[in-house]
């Protein structure tokens, strides 16, 4: 595939991402703050966000396996991966974790694990889908191009 | 000078990202010209957020210190060292951020303070801004609120 096709390819994938709702114009927020001062930043910030998240979701998971649930711990962890999750533009992530919190608040076992596996499920594809997208923008750098805006 | 950012109303953010072109990078980062180096610390226990606020703090020319855990964020303050702005996150390991407000507060500490967190209810918002918080901000943190901040540090 040549370099004008790749970088069409990154940009309609881009574009997909905002279209379904995985990310938001935070996103594009992060990615104004990535210059020649600073030319991995956007990939950093999400490599911390995932080591963040995965790390939220083993503690969320253990929580719930426990005889006696520390809702109160729980919400401050979702609490924690709705920010970082908001602070990448992860719209999806941010969106569950808002419901997920209502049920830490009511206390309802059965929804904070239900809430807990779509959180996961949709942490999974984001994280599949930005993995691909730097993967494409890596790609178009290593034939020379440079990356569209 | 600074640019607006553009209004996101559904239909013109869809315009935006079908025509292939999303909005050129420097547009969305709002231009101002600060005229003193400010000073901010920010504290925060999730990594991310973090790094992303400090550098959006840098990229306005603001020398930043950054701490996780509301310990250090109050033996800084009482050790004597300044800042012209302070952001604190609600949720902190150690004490929280009501917590870490109040005792700031109680050192004597008079800067600008933001309450940056992903979210709250009103009574929250409330007890913040009892406690000296200057503004509470919903995360992400974003130019268009923190600019005018800054300007207003800055003494514009």
């Amino acid at each position: 595939m040549d370099l004008v096709q790749l970088q069409r390819q990154l940009v309609d994938y881009r574009t997909s991402l905002y279209h379904e709702g995985f990310l938001d114009e935070q996103f594009t927020q992060l990615q104004s703050l990535q210059d020649e001062n600073n030319p991995d930043f956007v990939v950093e910030v999400v490599s911390l966000f995932f080591e963040d998240s995965e790390r939220l979701l083993n503690e969320l998971s253990k929580a719930l396996e426990q005889q006696v649930i520390d809702f109160k711990r729980m919400d401050a962890q979702v609490h924690q991966l709705k920010g970082s999750s908001s602070s990448i533009g992860a719209h999806r992530v941010q969106k569950l974790c808002i419901v997920f919190r209502n049920y830490c608040e009511a206390q309802n076992v059965e929804g904070c694990l239900k809430c807990l596996q779509q959180v996961k499920h949709e942490y999974g594809i984001i994280k599949t889908k930005l993995e691909s997208m730097f993967q494409l923008e890596q790609q178009i750098l290593n034939a020379g191009g440079s990356i569209p805006v | 000078m600074a640019h607006t950012l553009p209004s996101s109303d559904q239909s013109s953010d869809q315009d935006k990202w079908d025509s292939g072109g999303l909005e050129c990078k420097g547009q969305l980062l709002i231009k101002i010209v600060m005229r003193n180096r400010l000073t901010a610390l920010v504290v925060d226990g999730d990594t991310t957020c973090w790094v992303l606020e400090q550098e959006l703090l840098h990229s306005y020319g603001v020398q930043t210190l950054g701490v996780d855990n509301s310990r250090d964020a109050v033996d800084l303050i009482a050790s004597d060292a300044e800042f012209n702005l302070i952001i604190i996150e609600k949720i902190l390991p150690v004490l929280n951020g009501l917590e870490v407000t109040r005792q700031i507060c109680e050192i004597g500490v008079r800067c600008k303070m933001l309450e940056v967190t992903a979210c709250s209810g009103e009574s929250e918002r409330q007890a913040f801004l009892a406690f000296g918080v200057d503004v509470f901000i919903e995360k992400p943190l974003d130019p268009e609120h923190l600019v005018p901040i800054l300007r207003e540090l800055d003494g514009q």
